[in-house]
Order: C-alpha cells, then structure tokens, then sequence
C-alpha cells in the first residue's frame, strides 16, 4: 500500500530510527490538523509492516526494528498526550520475557520488534524473569497476552510454572492468553506448559498471537 | 611490554570500564562499528551464496583484517552493569600469541589431540557429539554408552537431562547443583562402558548457570580437569557474571575451557558479511578476555537458528578461514542441523554443513543438532557416526571440492529448511533390545553415505 507523501518525513524517520525526529514530524503533522489515528493507521502502520517484510527479506535487521519499534513507541507517547480522550489503535497489548534461569534475549527481542512492528504493544521485560514478574505486568498494563521465551531445557519448568499461576488466578484465567517460544519449545512443549500456542519463529510468533487473539 | 590481562584485571574492568547501555549496545555500538567496519574495508556484499565454501584466500585475510579492528573498537559489553571491557592491541596480540596450538582431551590410550588448523589441512577436525538435546533420563545411559561406542566420536558431549532420579531440573536451583555432579557420575560411566573411560569430555551441557558447574568441574568425584568445560556467553559481544563465574572456576582449577559464542546473521552485525566480521572479533576477544583453549568462529542465521543455508555456510567457512590462516587459535564450527534422525534431509545436512566446517580450518565441531535441538531424544548414535565420518574425510580435501560437494548436496534439503522433517526419536530409531538401528534408518545412512562418496567425499565405505 502507498503511503500519502504527507507522512514521508515520519516515515523516513521510523525507518531511520531517528526518534526525536519522529517526534518532530508527528508534532508537525497534528498541528497541521491530522487526525492522530490517521497518523497510526495510513502512516504508522503501513510503515511497521514493511519494516518487517524487509527483516523477513534481510534487507533490515535486528537493531533497525529495535530502532524503528522505539520511534513509534515516541510517537505514540506524544498522539496520547495530544489527545488522551483518543485512544491510539493497537492490535492488543503483549507482555514478553524470557523466563527465569535464561539469560538469552536475542530471540525474545526479534518477537517483540516483530510484534511491534505489526501493531503490538510490547511490553519487554528483558531477561531471567522471575514467574510472579510476569503476572505483575500483565495486570499492570492490561494485556492481552504474556510471551514466554526460553533457549534452555532447564528453565521450560518455569515457562509452566507462569501458565499455572495464570490458570489458577480466577481473575487471570480468562484475561491472558499465554504463548511459548525458543530453541526448545515445541507443540510437545505446549502440551507439556498447558500454553495457549507458541510460535517456532518470529513470524509464526505473529500468526500465532494473531489467532489468539481473533479467539478472543 | 604490556602483558595479557589476568582474570583479575578483567573482572575489574566490568565495573571500570565504559558504561554504554545494553540499548546503545544492541542498536548502535555493534551495528554501527560492523557498519563502518564493512565499509572500510570494502566487504560489503561480498557473501557469494551460489558458491557456499569460500575459495578466495583473499578475502578471507581482509575479513581477518576487519574482525581484529572491530575487536579493538568494540570489547565485550558486561550486561550485569552496562560496562565495555575493551582491550589494547598488545593484549589482544600477545593472548592470542600465548593461546595454545594443541590440546590433549581426556586422558591415556582414549584422549584425543585437538590442533590448530588451517584451511584443508589433512589433520581432522575432531568431533564431540552430540549437542545438549534434551534427552529422558529413561534414555540417557543407552544413548550416551551408544555414542562413546561409536569410534570415530573422539568426545563425548552430551544430552542435556531434564529430569534426575525422576525430579525436574530447575535452574539456578539446589537441584541443577546436585543434577551437575550426579550427571557427571553418568557421563563417566557411559565412557567406562564403551570401554573408552579415558575418552574426553564437554563438561557440564546440562548446567545452564553457574551452578551445574561449579558442582562438578573439578570435583573429586565429577569432571575431570584433563575435560574440557563448557562455557557459553549470553550473546554474541557480551559477557555476563554467570558466564564469569564459570571462567574463574576453569582458571582456579587449572582446567581448560571451550569458550562458545555464535555471531548470528540478521542480529547485531546485520548481513552475513557483518556476522563473519562480528564472529572473528568475538574469537579474538574471548581468546583475550576469556583465555580459554579452544573455541570461536560460530555463524548461525537467526531465521532459522541453524548454519546449514547457503549464507551461513558462507559465512562459516570465511570466520574459520580467516582465524585459521592468520593465528593458531583452535577453532569451533559448531553446526546446527534443522531435520530429525530417521530422515535423509538430516544427513545431508550434517554432510554439507560439517563438510565445510572441516575444509575451512575448525579444530573442533560439536553436534549434530538433530531436528534443530527443538524435541526430547531427537538424536541418535547414529547421526553422530556420519558427523564424524564426515568430520574426518573431509578435513584434507580441497576447497573448490568441498565447495562442489556441498553444492550438490544442498538440493537434497534446502526446500525444507524452514519446515523441517523433524523425523523419529532415539527410541523409535533404534531398537532397544538389540541397541541397533532401525533397519530403515541403516539403510538410509548407507544410502546417504554412498551417495557422498560418489561425489568425492573419502569416506570409508564399510
């Protein structure tokens, strides 16, 4: 889809990584009357998705979607300040971490910027998460789902152990949808955390959250 | 002169040293250093994927060149306080001068000699097998006694447990500590077993922190210090203090170290031009800041966690080239295979991509990565038998003949690289009461294994 040349100076700043002139182009384009979803749906959007075709070609990598996602990320900061009756379209709200006992986030960072750049908003709680931590954020920031990461055998248990404590929460059970990833995880992983889905790479990953999400 | 920096002086510089956020790090530190580096050098676009084994000694230099400036211009970054430890050329120069050419593994008739090599160099690239597939205590002692069994296996590494004696293995918990030594106790009878007791070891595939290994590292009773221990980074240009720990222990006990720190193609350092640079650097670095005996080179492509595509092949065989030329570090191809045991796909994947590991200069492969590490007892003995045949044959040819070899081989599974057949497990594969393979998979290897010797690959044929 072609973008309005209108937003060519924001893009070009997503695309640059250049936050502060990501901010400047948004400001710029709202005082000149345009309407803040607008700038998320004919610009920002569009964007986002094909930043992310380009990482899927290699024509981008990792560090320019960790860029691109935190200049969107400002940008949607200043339309909510803007206008905070407005809330800015997202297609859900994701919790993701890798799990207590791993310290490997080069995997877990791709979902997230993958995530992010097709409309997520991500909140990336880093690395060797302890269980309770994930819950925490989920009920803090309201999400729609919790992404679970690990590249170790031997930290899978805790992968459960957050699913147990989601399915176990009255309040939680039906307010989290709960996906699985890395180098281990496998439908035999699913069956063995009770996870809702998983996703074998960073575009499954969006497939996956995507169905689940549709699941309601 | 200056001198190598003792392990004291590095673990002081992770709270002297530059304090750069992992965000800096992770966005702009090492894409832009490799970004600037390519350009300088004029590599970028150099990756041929039509022709996956590098022929131009050429090139490989340069990429030398540029992998020692980016080790210089960058150091490891210390993601518990955010803090660069960089190092000076004389330090770099004078660890990587002082780092050793041989390494005796295990002990008496059963130890195997690791050396430094050199692309085509008829001495073999040895072989540990497998790589830490989690594998059922039920299957543990069968497998492993299995593939210390099997001759041309010169180190046994290892599954990785997930239960002991029945209760699972939660890291950084009291039960990794105690799982670390008790796996020991296994790993030394599977080898006494085989009739090998002195064959070497990987040490410790099971401990994901600190504490698997500190519980058997040197301990009387567990690994011993003539084996080699497992020390993995988090990532790519980056330390931390678990992975520290784990070096200071090896140092105290007077051990030797396998330092393991794949540069990923799409991560950080972009094309596969830049992980070769990026790979190179981390060899160098951890040679200086680690000092360990062996290890270093690793490409792996982050769409698919694995190196048997044609970029991360190329990628491979110009990291071990590069290094293999211009030092006499003993290197580490480690090469990860997507396909599972039972189907053909996975031994041609193991034949192209440890083919180019052996042909380019790496000392030491460990694998294979059956049905990508992804499900419990996806490996077999046998899969670990070709890896090593290959290992081994392939290590004098030519490259041009490597080159045409893993050419003809990559049709034979690249269509399904991203969906896999992720084939049978151990249990299924082999049958349990005569410990043999499944005729259908015999048949498959020897199939396979006749076909690689058609194209050119010295195999024995029995």
């Amino acid at each position: 889809m072609a973008i309005d040349p209108k937003y060519s100076e924001l893009v070009t700043n997503i695309e640059n990584g250049d936050e502060d002139g990501g901010i400047e182009a948004a400001k710029g384009l709202l005082e000149s009357g345009v309407d803040p979803l607008d700038i998320v749906q004919d610009a920002i959007m569009p964007c986002l998705k094909e930043i992310g075709d380009r990482f899927a070609r290699m024509e981008v990598f990792l560090p320019e979607m960790m860029l691109a996602a935190d200049v969107v990320k400002g940008v949607q900061d200043v339309l909510r300040e803007r206008f905070s009756a407005i809330e800015v379209a997202s297609e859900g709200r994701v919790v993701i971490g890798t799990v207590f006992g791993d310290i490997h986030d080069i995997g877990k960072n791709i979902v997230a910027a993958v995530l992010e750049a097709n409309g997520y908003e991500v909140h990336n709680l880093g690395v060797n998460v302890d269980p309770k931590d994930f819950i925490k954020k989920a009920r803090e920031v309201d999400a729609d789902l919790i992404g679970l990461s690990s590249l170790m055998t031997t930290s899978i248990p805790y992968m459960r152990d957050v699913i147990d404590l989601v399915k176990e929460s009255e309040v939680d059970r039906d307010r989290f949808k709960l996906i699985i990833g890395g180098g281990p995880v496998s439908e035999e992983t699913v069956e063995l955390t009770g996870a809702d889905g998983w996703g074998e790479n960073a575009a499954d990953a969006v497939d996956a959250v995507r169905a689940l999400m549709e699941s309601g | 002169m200056e001198n190598k920096p003792d392990i004291l002086e590095i673990l002081t510089r992770t709270q002297t040293g530059e304090y750069c956020t992992q965000k800096e790090w992770d966005t702009k530190r090492i894409p832009g250093t490799i970004r600037n580096i390519l350009k300088e050098h004029d590599l970028a676009g150099a990756c041929d994927p039509d022709n996956p084994v590098n022929t131009d000694m050429e090139l490989a230099d340069k990429f030398y060149a540029a992998g020692y400036q980016a080790a210089l211009e960058l150091g490891f970054h210390c993601t518990d306080t955010e803090r660069i430890i960089s190092v000076t050329q004389g330090e770099l120069d004078l660890a990587v001068e002082a780092a050793p050419s041989e390494l005796l593994v295990g002990e008496g008739q059963h130890a195997t000699l690791l050396k430094s090599r050199t692309p085509s160099d008829p001495y073999p690239m040895k072989t540990a097998c497998t790589l830490g597939i989690a594998v059922s205590e039920e299957y543990w002692p069968a497998m492993h006694y299995l593939i210390a069994r099997e001759p041309e296996v010169d180190l046994l590494n290892g599954g990785s447990l997930i239960t002991i004696r029945g209760k699972e293995v939660l890291s950084s918990t009291p039960i990794e500590t105690f799982m670390g030594y008790e796996h020991a106790q296994m790993h030394k009878e599977a080898r006494r077993k085989a009739g090998r007791p002195g064959m070497g070891a990987i040490v410790s595939i099971s401990a994901v922190t600190e504490y698997g290994m500190l519980s058997s590292y040197g301990a009387k009773g567990g690994y011993s210090t003539k084996d080699l221990a497992l020390v993995l980074f988090p990532s790519e240009m980056k330390i931390d203090y678990r992975t520290l720990h784990k070096v200071v222990q090896v140092h105290n006990v007077g051990g030797a170290m396998k330092a393991d720190s794949p540069a990923m193609i799409g991560g950080m350092p972009g094309p596969p031009e830049g992980a070769v640079i990026s790979s190179i650097a981390c060899a160098l670095l951890q040679y200086t800041i680690l000092q360990p005996q062996t290890g270093g080179g690793e490409v792996y492509d982050v769409r698919t966690l694995s190196n048997v595509n044609r970029e991360a092949l190329w990628a491979q065989s110009l990291s071990m080239q590069a290094l293999g030329r211009n030092t006499h570090l003993m290197t580490h191809p480690c090469m990860n295979q997507v396909s599972g045991p039972g189907t053909e796909k996975l031994l041609w994947e193991i034949a192209a991509s440890v083919a180019v590991g052996a042909v380019a200069g790496g000392t030491l492969s460990t694998g294979p990565r059956s049905a990508g590490g992804k499900l419990t007892d996806h490996i077999t003995p046998l899969e670990c038998r070709f890896m090593s045949e290959i290992s081994h044959a392939a290590s004098g040819m030519a490259l041009e003949d490597v080159n045409e070899f893993v050419k003809a081989a990559l049709p034979h599974y690249e269509d399904t690289i991203k969906e896999p057949d992720l084939g049978l497990p151990f249990q299924k594969a082999y049958n349990l009461d005569t410990l043999e393979p499944i005729p259908e998979w015999q048949a498959i290897y020897h199939k396979v294994k006749d076909e690689c010797i058609d194209l050119g690959v010295p195999l024995n044929p029995w």
